[in-house]
């Protein structure tokens, strides 16, 4: 079932309030972790040459939340990460607001880096999260939506399925 | 059965609405959703459908009393 926004607010992955990305931050020093990196999704100002007044994100909470958290247990997994953290506001989201959060904590930076770079990639390509831009000009617009399928023939395949993992090279 | 879809479907279709035509899979519900609205069909060829929070293919099968989400593609971050 859907949750009601109220419940939302308290999701671990989803929130209708306000990230607080210092708060999550303070929560993701580790004893073996010698890089930490924060990624944080912001609002601009302008978007397709036109001056942005908000953003609007909705979102299939009970999937996009689960689905989260499945990306992150596997990039723990996958890159060995001490911890990883991710959050996405849902609703109206202000310039210079947050939309998303990640936090990657690994022993060394690479680790850290690659995997954060990979959740945030599949948070915004795969989860059931939308965001509409609201412009000054009173117009708005469903924007950025994933075309991979465009390139791949599989709405289930994403252009990043195709990168190389450098390490893995090495 | 009920569907409810999101985003971009909204210019398209109520929030949330009761489909009493009998279809038998998602690619019939896709088609008849097309057909009650054809000007949504560029959205919705690129959407996927989910059934209890989980992904479905288009020759799933749907029962009577289905709760349907009609998942366009992604734009977070």
């Amino acid at each position: 079932m859907l949750l009601s926004s109220r419940q939302a607010a308290a999701d671990k992955y989803i929130s209708a309030e306000p990230l607080d990305i210092i708060g999550l931050l303070r929560e993701a020093h580790h004893p073996a972790a010698g890089a930490v990196v924060l990624f944080s999704g912001e609002v601009r100002n302008a978007n397709s040459g036109k001056a942005v007044d908000y953003l609007e994100y909705e979102a299939q909470i009970s999937m996009a939340s689960k689905m989260i958290r499945e990306i992150l247990v596997e990039a723990k997994e996958k890159w060995k990460l001490n911890i990883a953290v991710a959050q996405h506001r849902i609703g109206k989201v202000a310039v210079c607001e947050s939309a998303v959060v990640v936090i990657t904590a690994s022993a060394h930076r690479s680790e850290a880096y690659a995997a954060n770079r990979h959740i945030i990639d599949r948070i915004k390509h795969e989860v059931p999260i939308w965001k509409c831009e609201y412009f000054t000009d009173g117009t708005k617009e469903w924007g950025g939506n994933c075309n991979c399928h465009t390139l791949t023939g599989d709405v289930n395949r994403h252009v990043y399925d195709f990168y190389v993992d450098v390490k893995d090279e090495l | 059965m009920k569907v409810k879809v999101f985003a971009k479907l909204k210019d398209f279709f109520e929030k949330e609405f009761e489909v009493t035509t009998p279809v038998q899979t998602v690619a019939e519900l896709q088609r008849h959703l097309i057909g009650l609205n054809p000007a949504s069909a560029g959205v919705l060829d690129a959407c996927r459908f989910a059934v209890n929070d989980e992904f479905v293919d288009p020759e799933f099968e749907l029962k009577a009393d289905e709760y349907v989400t009609v998942i366009p593609p992604s734009s977070g971050g």
